[in-house]
């Protein structure tokens, strides 16, 4: 659905790129997680996909249309992306928030409260649909985010490390709530550095590492202690979880 | 601009106490202002104190004050005057004194002969280094609070100052005579001042007999300003058979709601000079029905932008416009 | 909790159909209400009827448009710069005004002609503060703080090339320039109420129509360009169109200062959140505000005229001080 061919970004002549020669697909009915350290390129790759960014060389499809061929509304419609920060200044209800998300289909006939309830049942938020946007928990706020990317009616998201600030129920509550979109056709992209998790909830984990893709393929052939420590430049050990059998990454302390 | 002092809100303070705080520190800055503003007329002790021990080493013996206060000395004849006020330049050459005369304000244009003086600058807020740089041994300055700095600071520098209001008709007699016995001349100065309040008095009599239609005498439009009671402009008309509907008040040129001229409705609206009688240019004047009737009189500005020796062919330019067919000798 | 009752709706259009009336009825001359009525159907006395018809209210209306124009320029700004403290006098648009008004009448063109001027110059000023921004940007979007910064800086030049201007005139020309600077709507005629409506109302029907997309501005660049917005050029539009709005009040009244700042506060604190009724509430809450300002700089301290800027400043105040204790 999602495919990233080549992409290289540069931010200036002179300057190292930023991303080379990137590339990956992202299929409906799945998890895809973008890793790597900070300073790997991540959140340009969300940024190029958000036109933010010109892309040097390389290309970017939505169902095999070039990004920059394509209308911006357009694209609203068929990839959501939740960015990672958002600027809250003004505060309005739930509902009016995921309503933002019908935007794109302005001036199209549709039903946008239905859509907008669809959505917030989809991210269960539908009790908090009457609240203040100031009066919901971070987790809270996080899950409407969702609802309102579900609500621009596309089926793709793509999210930039949505559980930055959260808590284990609420990473969990996340991560559940992800695979279970991706489980009803939705592709799902992830940037995140919940590598564990990752791990356990996606199907298909890209590793960067400074602007480049190192390996990409299943968790369990991308969780190897040596190709982590490798990129990550710290001792890892990756051990397999006795309770539920998933592999787990342990960081190794250096002092003593 | 309002929105810096916002700049930086204290997130940390608790908001029903940086509201009172707000409130606290706007108080007092409105009330510093109102201070500021309200005191800024007084005069600074250290500069009267100056003046006063210069004065008091000089032992002046007239007895006479000027209307800053300063005592006059008579015991000298200026011989090289500076004068800052169109007025007194203009009586100077009444007087015959011109030859004394080394320097005149910006704003001394009468008579023409006085354009060939050198020009000191401002009349207000003089600049006193030229001033002392000119080597007078008399300085008249127009008084004003504004000029309670620049007659200090002459003092200090042992220069003689003569400040002089000058707004109302009596003002000018006085000054007209005040200036004749300072140069040395007080037969000259009362033969000047007589002979303006004779001309002003030729223009009343005249007048006396004739109806006196009512007027209001336009001199700004954005405040709209009119010539007001304590202005000599004010007794020019009453001499030119006119009644100023603003004499009542104080001021020399007090602001004016437009509604207030309409509503007082005045035969005949003046202008003074050097804007054009045509009404494109009145503003909100236009409302006032003398203005759309057309019973609008124009006077020279040079005739009555000040007090001066011209003041009866002012106002007998104004009685002629007024009563139209009057014949003056 | 926001509510979003329709009764603030008509309490607030009640307020300013109130305050158009008293503004009409009172003013620096005591009418009775009789002879005002009368002056609308023309059987009244002349000196009533001019005062009433030609002085009275095109000044209320006037006023209103100004408020308005103002209201909504502050709610619009405020949401696309994402700051409470926004106001349309930012961007340099009272400077740029002020410097226009203050050279024309030092040149002494005609009086008539000083709105435009204040137009032309608020107009430069605008077009200055967006080239300073657009020509700093990096990574090609323009930075709204880069933008916010230089406003100010264009608004501090300007001051200085007032100060440096009005520094060797004549006293009278100082006093026209304070005049015009302080704001006032005592210039109000039926032609200039109508030009000022045509411009009003092409403000807000374009400001109405990126309406939502404003609100989804409100939500940061990057998920705005996520919805689909042209961040750069919708900015960019919204900017010049608030500008503008605030360049013709400033043209026909002079400085008014804090309407634009505070009127969206005290809507938005109704529970309004998007634009579009925002506009709207703020069109009506602004004209109320600056009609009330007017009156009461009318008949504070008769037959003198208080300057229109220093009481709406006057007014926001404590309204601001009261909100930030509401808010909380």
């Amino acid at each position: 659905m999602i495919q990233y061919r080549d992409v290289t970004v540069s931010y200036g002549k002179g300057a190292p790129d930023a991303v080379r020669n990137v590339s990956f697909t992202a299929e409906r009915g799945a998890v895809t997680a973008l890793v790597g350290p900070n300073g790997s390129g991540k959140s340009t790759l969300v940024r190029a996909m958000l036109r933010r960014v010109p892309l040097a060389s390389g290309e970017i499809c939505v169902d095999g249309a070039r990004l920059g061929s394509m209308p911006r509304v357009e694209f609203a419609r068929t990839v959501s992306v939740v960015t990672q920060r958002e600027d809250t200044t003004f505060v309005r209800t739930v509902r009016e928030y995921i309503e933002l998300g019908r935007f794109p289909h302005r001036g199209h006939r549709g039903d946008d409260s239905a859509a907008v309830i669809h959505a917030a049942e989809r991210a269960a938020v539908t009790t908090l649909l009457d609240r203040a946007t100031d009066a919901i928990s971070g987790g809270e706020w996080q899950r409407v985010r969702v609802a309102r990317a579900l609500a621009q009616g596309g089926e793709a998201i793509l999210l930039d490390e949505p559980t930055a600030f959260l808590d284990v129920a609420h990473e969990m509550q996340m991560f559940e709530m992800l695979a279970a979109l991706a489980t009803s056709g939705i592709a799902v992209v992830l940037v995140s550095h919940q590598l564990n998790l990752v791990a356990r909830f996606a199907s298909s984990i890209v590793l960067l590492s400074r602007g480049s893709v190192v390996a990409a393929g299943a968790p369990e052939a991308m969780m190897r202690g040596d190709l982590l420590e490798s990129v990550y430049g710290w001792p890892l050990v990756v051990t397999r979880d006795p309770a539920i059998g998933a592999p787990a990454l342990v960081p190794l302390r250096r002092a003593h | 601009m309002p929105v810096l002092f916002f700049a930086t809100p204290q997130r940390n303070v608790a908001p029903a106490r940086l509201g009172r705080r707000v409130l606290v520190a706007f108080c007092a800055c409105a009330l510093a202002l109102y201070g500021a503003t309200a005191c800024g007329g007084a005069e600074r002790p250290s500069a009267r104190t100056a003046v006063a021990n210069v004065a008091a080493a000089d032992e002046a013996a007239s007895g006479l004050l000027d209307d800053f206060g300063q005592p006059i000395d008579l015991r000298r004849t200026p011989t090289r005057v500076i004068s800052l006020n169109p007025t007194t330049t203009e009586i100077i050459y009444a007087l015959g004194a011109q030859s004394r005369l080394i320097g005149r304000s910006h704003w001394d244009k009468w008579p023409a002969a006085a354009i060939s003086k050198p020009d000191l600058g401002d009349g207000i807020r003089p600049n006193v280094e030229q001033l002392i740089a000119a080597r007078p041994d008399l300085v008249i300055l127009y008084a004003t609070d504004s000029n309670r700095d620049a007659a200090a600071r002459l003092a200090h520098a042992d220069i003689s100052t003569l400040s002089l209001r000058i707004d109302s008709v009596h003002d000018f007699d006085r000054a007209t005579r005040m200036l004749g016995r300072v140069l040395g001349d007080s037969a000259t100065g009362a033969i000047v001042a007589d002979s303006v309040n004779r001309s002003l008095a030729r223009v009343r009599v005249a007048t006396q007999p004739l109806p006196h239609p009512t007027t209001v005498w336009r001199l700004a439009d954005r405040p709209p300003m009119v010539v007001g009671g304590g202005s000599f402009m004010s007794e020019l008309l009453e001499d030119a058979g006119a009644r100023n509907l603003y004499a009542h008040l104080s001021q020399p040129s007090p602001v004016v709601a437009i509604e207030d001229v309409v509503i007082r409705n005045p035969d005949v609206v003046i202008i003074g000079g050097d804007m054009g009688a045509s009404s494109t240019s009145l503003g909100a004047w236009n409302s006032v029905p003398a203005v759309t009737k057309g019973s609008v009189v124009s006077v020279s500005s040079d005739l009555v932008a000040r007090p001066s020796v011209q003041m009866g062919a002012a106002a007998a330019a104004l009685a002629r416009a007024l009563h139209p067919g009057l014949v003056l000798r | 909790m926001i509510v979003h009752r329709s009764w603030h709706w008509i309490a607030a259009g009640l307020v300013l159909s109130l305050l158009a009336i008293v503004g009409v009825l009172f003013g620096t001359v005591r009418l009775r209400p009789g002879d005002v009525a009368s002056a609308f159907t023309g059987s009244a006395a002349a000196s009533t009827r001019e005062i009433v018809l030609t002085l009275r209210a095109p000044r209320v209306l006037l006023a209103a448009l100004v408020g308005a124009a103002l209201g909504a320029s502050g709610a619009t700004l405020q949401a696309t710069l994402r700051n409470v403290l926004a106001e349309p006098y930012l961007l340099g648009v009272s400077g740029g005004a002020a410097v226009g008004a203050v050279a024309g009448l030092v040149l002494r063109i005609p009086v008539a002609l000083t709105p435009v001027a204040a137009f032309v110059g608020a107009s430069v000023a605008v077009m200055l503060a967006l080239g300073i921004a657009h020509g700093t940007r990096s990574a090609s979007h323009a930075d709204v703080r880069t933008m916010l910064m230089a406003g100010v800086v264009v608004g501090a030049f300007a001051n200085a090339v007032i100060m440096i201007v009005l520094a060797n005139v004549p006293l009278d020309t100082i006093r026209g320039a304070l005049w015009w600077m302080m704001g006032s709507v005592g210039d109000a005629s039926w032609r200039n109420v109508s030009w000022l409506a045509v411009y009003v109302a092409i403000g807000l029907i374009y400001l109405y129509w990126y309406g939502p997309e404003i609100d989804v501005l409100t939500l940061g660049e990057e998920s705005a360009a996520a919805l689909g917005v042209d961040v750069e050029r919708t900015t960019r539009r919204i900017f010049l169109a608030s500008a503008l709005l605030a360049a013709a009040s400033v043209a026909a009244a002079g400085l008014v200062g804090f309407v634009g700042l505070i009127v969206p506060h005290i809507v938005r604190s109704a529970g309004v959140s998007r634009l579009r009724p925002l506009l709207l509430g703020t069109a009506i809450v602004g004209a109320a505000l600056v009609i009330g300002a007017d009156l009461i700089s009318r008949v504070a301290l008769r037959p003198t005229e208080l300057p229109l800027g220093a009481i709406t400043a006057v007014l926001g105040v404590p309204f601001f001080l009261l909100q930030l204790r509401r808010a909380q």
